[in-house]
């Protein structure tokens, strides 16, 4: 052991490490084949998926700390890191195109297991990562409607039309996936929910099962591991400078270019043109060449099938590229990989043409870059709107044309719903200011919960109160002696001693005759 | 780092350790990953830093009254409204205030300088009484008794076209100097 120890600069280190952690152990079991040169290095797509993986985590916290996952609120919290926020935008572009490069990341990184013929001894490294792929592609489909411009919007739409287009469960899946059968408030909340909880909770259990759970055994024996820390360690130094460069790759473009962000859905002008993420170009492009009903099952089934038919290449057991020629009936994974991989790509580069050779297409592409540009230099507008309904009633004591000016002031929100009273007594009723308040109550009430009773800030409104089920006379005057037992403390104190039994009375039942208006 | 001394060559090597070479290997990940990590950091201090003032922090004023109305020597409460600018959100706040008319109307505020609470005027002692705590204040705002610390907040004022008008803020609470948020 004291031999062993001597190939360590820090020996306690080492023996801390394998004593209480699983650290040495995981580094020992990626091991798999001690390659050396380009092999070697094919192989730091590892390292630089994990970094841009890494970097997603990180960034999308950052952006949860200011983004708001509301029809209201979206686009404008959105706007405010752009444009407010300190390195906001450059944060939200590594967000925004580092999912682009994390996906091309993996399908790289499969591409070198593939090659490597990696998959065949260690299929589950093989389907995590096929699942990883997944997932970072499902991410990237949510996460595009979170910004909730026309962009979002569309893209939006899209995805509820290739939902809906499942044979089958096709209408079942689009009413689950909008929370309805519109897109709604309901939808943006279930998308953010899926981008930021479920789907990240998915790449976190993978990532797991493939360090901690699984053990695959590669090229060389247990003991052969053992030996090759050195080369494990060239390995990580060759993973780290590799992952290093793409984050400066990554980092300059993000500084260079803006993640898009056009004005708000709601103001999108007719013939928008919607666009997809760089990584479901390929997809978009096809739906051109595919008639209706055919295109939404294609653009199901095809994705499912190119991540079935990966996930299951190491059960197909291909043989490896060098004998595929000779064997050319047995090679259907090796056909799959091919077709799916020339498939996307070509899909991908046609996308790019047309768009730049179609002259209508180009025009109105250009047309809606300069509305971004024009949005993005534009000052923030913050959103605007009123917190109480104590103001609105102040001001235009209870008329209704003026009551629809207040709220058309605040930002407009499809899915709000009238209030439930307005249905039940559409026309004014008693008058609040018929009968004055105690005096007893504009001495110790009045301050928090207004001169009519109509409440300020956190202070709540008594007026209605009484319409409450079982808020009597007496259960109001109980309210005041022990407001702890209604949950009210600190911010109400008791008035046991404060006010007199008549007083009390009072106070409760002219609360309790404070009726609605409108 | 030549690729003939890496794989498999390197088995051989292992029994005569190159120790400035291995702590160059260990450098090199450790150097990047501190590379990117503060660059992140930086940025992610910049994000979450707290702004001290909103970005059109220009001074805005309500309107309390019509100076014509303000008479008596009483305190008269008032409710105002108020514009709240804070990161994304544009907020009308409603808030009371109490001008003094005998005090040049001296215009104060109803939040009790102890925890926050709206303070009421009681015209049998001619103080001001905070509910919640029993804080007193005397007239003219200056602190009577009670746990609070401070008299009642006076707020900026002006007059235009005959009406009374307010700069509506708020001060940290608990505190004997008077600091001002925002």
């Amino acid at each position: 052991m004291a031999e062993a120890e001597e190939r360590y600069r820090y020996p306690w280190l080492h023996r801390w490490l394998s004593r209480w952690t699983t650290l040495t152990d995981i580094e020992r079991s990626l091991i798999d084949d001690p390659e050396s040169g380009l092999k070697a290095w094919a192989r730091t797509t590892a390292g630089v998926v994990a970094m841009l993986l890494a970097l997603q985590i990180v960034t999308g916290i950052l952006l949860g700390f200011y983004y708001v996952p509301s029809t209201e609120s979206a686009h404008t919290t959105v706007a405010y890191v752009e444009k407010v926020v300190p390195t906001g935008a450059w944060l939200r572009s590594l967000h925004h195109y580092g999912s682009q490069w994390l996906t091309l990341a993996l399908v790289l990184h499969l591409a070198q297991m593939f090659w490597r013929a990696s998959y065949r001894r260690r299929p589950v490294g093989w389907i995590g990562s096929v699942l990883l792929l997944l997932l970072v592609l499902a991410e990237g489909a949510t996460g595009y409607s979170l910004p909730w411009d026309a962009r979002a919007f569309f893209g939006t739409r899209v995805t509820e039309g290739i939902a809906g287009g499942l044979p089958l469960v096709g209408s079942w899946s689009r009413r689950w996936l909008l929370g309805g059968m519109e897109i709604t408030p309901i939808t943006l909340a279930r998308f953010f929910a899926l981008h930021t909880l479920v789907l990240p909770a998915l790449i976190f259990m993978v990532t797991a099962l493939r360090l901690f759970v699984f053990r695959e055994r590669g090229l060389v024996s247990e003991a052969e591991e053992r030996q090759l820390e050195r080369w494990m360690h060239q390995q990580i130094a060759r993973n780290a400078v590799v992952a290093g460069l793409v984050f400066i790759a990554l980092s300059l473009y993000a500084a260079r270019y803006y993640a898009p962000l056009g004005p708000a859905a709601d103001t999108a002008a007719p013939g928008y043109l919607p666009r997809p993420g760089a990584q479901f170009l390929w997809l978009f492009q096809m739906l051109k060449y595919l008639p209706g009903r055919a295109a939404s099952i294609v653009a199901v089934a095809l994705p499912a099938l190119i991540i079935t038919g990966l996930a299951m290449l190491p059960f197909l057991n291909p043989p490896p590229l060098r004998r595929v020629m000779a064997h050319p009936r047995r090679n259907m994974g090796v056909v799959l990989f091919v077709l799916g991989f020339t498939l996307v790509t070509g899909m991908t580069i046609m996308a790019y043409v047309k768009d730049a050779t179609d002259p209508l297409t180009r025009a109105q592409l250009s047309r809606q870059e300069a509305e971004e540009a024009a949005f993005r230099a534009a000052p923030f507008v913050p959103l605007r709107s009123r917190t109480s309904e104590s103001v609105i009633d102040e001001e235009t004591d209870g008329e209704e044309t003026t009551e629809s000016n207040n709220t058309a002031t605040a930002s407009p929100s499809p899915g709000a719903s009238p209030p439930p009273e307005a249905s039940v007594s559409p026309k004014p009723s008693t008058q609040v200011s018929a009968t004055r308040p105690p005096a007893a109550y504009i001495t110790h009430c009045s301050g928090c919960h207004g001169t009519r009773g109509q409440g300020a800030s956190i202070y709540p409104r008594l007026i209605g109160v009484s319409s409450k089920p079982r808020r009597t006379v007496e259960d109001l005057i109980n309210m005041m002696n022990d407001p702890a037992s209604y949950g009210l403390d600190p911010l109400m104190p008791s008035f046991a001693t404060k006010l007199s039994e008549s007083e009390k009375r009072e106070i409760a039942e002219w609360t309790a005759a404070l009726k609605k208006r409108r | 780092m030549p690729d003939s001394d890496s794989g498999k060559s390197s088995r051989r090597e292992e029994s005569s350790p190159d120790r400035g070479r291995r702590d160059f290997l260990l450098l090199i990940p450790l150097g990047i990953f501190a590379g990117v990590a503060a660059t992140i950091a930086t940025a992610a201090f910049r994000y979450l830093r707290p702004t001290l003032s909103s970005p059109s922090s220009q001074p805005k004023w309500s309107n309390v009254s019509p100076v014509s109305e303000l008479k008596g020597e009483k305190p008269i409460m008032r409710s105002i409204v108020a514009e709240h600018q804070a990161g994304w959100a544009s907020t009308m706040e409603e808030h009371f205030v109490y001008v003094l008319p005998n005090q040049n109307n001296k215009v104060l505020s109803s939040v009790c300088p102890h925890e926050g609470c709206n303070v009421a005027w009681r015209d049998d002692v001619n103080e001001f009484f905070c509910p919640c705590h029993d804080s007193y204040f005397a007239a003219d705002g200056s602190r009577i008794n009670g746990p609070s610390r401070r008299g009642l907040d006076p707020l900026p004022t002006r007059e235009k076209d005959g009406v009374l008008q307010v700069q509506y803020q708020t001060f940290v609470n608990n505190t004997e100097e008077r600091i001002a948020r925002g």
